[in-house]
């Protein structure tokens, strides 16, 4: 992974339930400062723009605001330069919900990454980490909606870089072996690429899932949400 | 009504209904048959001797047919007996209700049946019912001696067919309680109305202007409908307020039908999951593995569309996971895109995935992580664990067996395994099974044939 920065990652938690909050404080390790917490949307849209931390552990699903949970502090927040370091305030999906669009929206609203609350601390703590210092991280589940809506045929893939609406075949290789439930590193040596491209692809498939108009990622996640 | 009826004792009896199947004109009939446990034909007898009795049997069918919902009486009685189940048994108390594309896909046979049943009624229930009404009424007037004349009878047929007609499409209204509700009224019912009501009152005017010559009906059919429209604007404000107050009162039934449904369903799974970890406190292993049994189900009826078994071999591959999750108490991750219909190429993938899942949870190292990609040409299944610190040699030899049994089955139908060791650690099964696009296997890398020896030994 990325290599520690001298200065804790500074940590803002964002979930409706208290003892989930403490849960996640207790399990982070030393290298993470948890500097603030919120319980709803318009605390945790206060809260980022006063403490500006360096990674935000954003609940899906939070009550208040216009009712859009976790995606609309995303949305509110997009683009804050961070107060420690140079980058920007950074969110990480947190949830327990496996539904699509809820996932989809939190990433299209600017999510680095989404991981499933049942992640233990070790782990979850690397990832904060991973997204402080600016990279995607996909669970395998993620890189199993990606591949969902941008589809996995060879029909499918991207013949020039730009392309928005398509992922590129390495992409596509990438987010196969995620989805597979390999780690980065074991991604980087099955394709014998470097862990940093891996990195590389990750974010530009994030981008891609971010900007795409691809009528699939609205008529898959409205097709899910037929319940 | 039903006191005239022979009622031989079926203890159990199914409630009530018209079912939508084997209904001729209402299916009064043939709910009252299954209601009583008696052959549709001796009901229908019994119908049309009552018709003979001064048409009483007419009015008796008509009252049924009214006052008695429709519905399928096996599913009511199960949805009463079952309220967990009742998710299930809803669709079928509305078989008119608005074309849910859900609906619509579970049930092709039920479908089917309705469109059928659509493309029939109208004939039928018009004809018989007109049929019907002039055999009672002749019967009647010539016992008592009242000459029938032809221009009261055919002002009255007239009548009667118009009220036929918009009372047809009440019923149908009835059945499909939703669909008003959803503005889902069909251009048919529409059609029914309007035509119910002009043939009404064509033969309303016939009958009251018996010999008038038109100049004179004229001006006294304009009087009559305009005192029907001010008597509808007096009356619109109650209608409206009627309608509103119905509509109120049936979402708030929906909200409590629905409140129902899960709080049985917490009840029967969530409830009884937590009482079973109280008790197994002392046991994390069990715990872990009851909590672990119960968020799956909790999520699969949360989030995910149950497919019909038969139809989603994603669902199948997930079932396997569970099934293995429960034996083994090994945490599968299973991610899954696309999906296909299962064929035989798919269930013998199923089966080596099943091994191969087993034996990823058995000897290998958690997490284990299963991984499903379906296009409609080839399924791929892959099942991956993490070992950090394992015996190569051990595993291989431990493995051989499964090996055989993974891979001979996959190449049986056409697919390729492979056993892969990633340089990071861990073992991964990959299977993929070639499908040609009506679902049967074809010939991948096996050059042997499948049809003449399926399943058999290689």
């Amino acid at each position: 992974m990325t290599d520690t920065p001298a200065a804790p990652v500074r940590v803002l938690l964002v979930d409706d339930h208290d003892m989930f909050r403490a849960g996640v404080r207790a399990s982070l390790d030393a290298g993470l400062e948890v500097v603030g917490e919120a319980a709803d949307v318009d605390s945790a849209v206060r809260e980022v723009q006063r403490l500006r931390p360096d990674v935000v552990l954003l609940d899906v699903h939070l009550p208040g605001g216009q009712g859009g949970g976790g995606a609309e502090v995303a949305t509110r927040c997009a683009h804050l330069p961070s107060e420690g370091g140079t980058g920007e305030v950074r969110f990480l999906a947190l949830s327990v919900s496996d539904a699509a669009e809820d996932v989809v929206a939190v990433i299209r609203a600017g999510a680095r990454g989404y991981v499933t609350k049942a992640v233990d601390g070790h782990e979850l703590s690397a990832i904060v980490r991973r997204v402080a210092s600016g990279d995607a991280v996909f669970s395998a589940r993620l890189a199993g909606f990606v591949l969902d809506s941008f589809g996995t045929q060879s029909a499918d893939v991207a013949v020039h870089d730009d392309e928005l609406d398509r992922l590129s075949a390495r992409e596509q290789e990438v987010m196969r072996l995620i989805a597979r439930g390999y780690t980065y590193r074991e991604c980087a040596s099955e394709l014998f690429i470097s862990v940093k491209t891996v990195e590389t692809h990750v974010s530009a498939v994030l981008r891609k899932l971010q900007l795409s108009s691809r009528h699939e990622i609205a008529r898959w996640a409205a097709a899910r949400r037929l319940l | 009504m039903s006191t005239l009826l022979p009622t031989p004792g079926a203890p159990p009896r199914l409630p009530l209904r018209r079912p939508a199947r084997g209904r001729v004109v209402g299916g009064v009939c043939a709910g009252v048959a299954i209601h009583l446990g008696v052959r549709v034909a001796v009901v229908r007898w019994v119908f049309v001797g009552l018709t003979l009795l001064a048409g009483s049997g007419v009015a008796a069918y008509i009252f049924l047919w009214v006052t008695v919902p429709a519905g399928e009486p096996d599913a009511v009685a199960r949805a009463l007996a079952d309220p967990a189940r009742a998710r299930a048994a809803r669709p079928n108390e509305r078989p008119d209700g608005p074309d849910q594309p859900r609906g619509d896909g579970r049930h092709p046979g039920r479908a089917a049946g309705l469109r059928e049943l659509t493309s029939r009624l109208p004939l039928t229930d018009i004809a018989i019912g007109v049929i019907l009404v002039v055999v009672a009424l002749s019967l009647v007037g010539s016992r008592f001696g009242w000459r029938v004349r032809a221009s009261w009878l055919l002002p009255v047929l007239i009548v009667v067919a118009g009220a036929l007609l918009a009372w047809s499409q009440l019923d149908r209204a009835q059945r499909g309680r939703l669909l008003a509700h959803a503005g889902g009224r069909t251009p048919i019912g529409v059609v029914r109305i309007l035509g119910g009501i002009a043939l009404v009152a064509l033969g309303a005017l016939l009958l009251v202007g018996q010999e008038a010559r038109p100049r004179d009906i004229l001006p006294s059919a304009v009087a009559a409908l305009a005192v029907l429209a001010g008597a509808a604007l007096v009356l619109a404000p109650w209608w409206l307020r009627l309608i509103t107050d119905l509509g109120e009162e049936r979402a708030a039934r929906e909200r409590a039908d629905e409140r129902a449904e899960i709080a049985a369903h917490l009840h029967d799974s969530v409830l009884q999951s937590l009482a079973l970890i109280q008790r197994s406190a002392q046991n994390p292993v069990d715990v872990v593995r009851i909590a672990r049994t119960q968020e799956r189900e909790l999520r699969a009826w949360l989030y995910e569309d149950q497919p019909r078994s038969d139809t989603s071999f994603a669902a199948d591959l997930k079932a396997v996971a569970a099934e293995i999750e429960e034996l083994t108490g090994v945490a599968i991750d299973v991610v899954s895109v696309g999906d296909v219909t299962p064929t035989a190429a798919t269930e013998a993938l199923l089966r080596a995935s099943r091994e191969a899942l087993l034996n990823a949870a058995r000897h290998g190292a958690p997490p284990v992580s299963l991984y499903l990609e379906a296009v409609p040409e080839q399924v791929e299944v892959s099942v991956r664990d993490h070992g950090p610190g394992f015996d190569p040699d051990a595993v291989a030899a431990d493995r051989l067996g499964v090996k055989e049994s993974i891979v001979g089955r996959t190449t049986r139908h056409g697919g390729t395994a492979t056993l892969r060791r990633p340089p990071s650690g861990g073992t991964e099964v990959r299977m993929v099974m070639p499908l040609d696009l009506t679902g049967a296997p074809v010939a991948g890398t096996d050059p042997t044939p499948v049809a003449p020896h399926p399943g058999g030994p290689r």
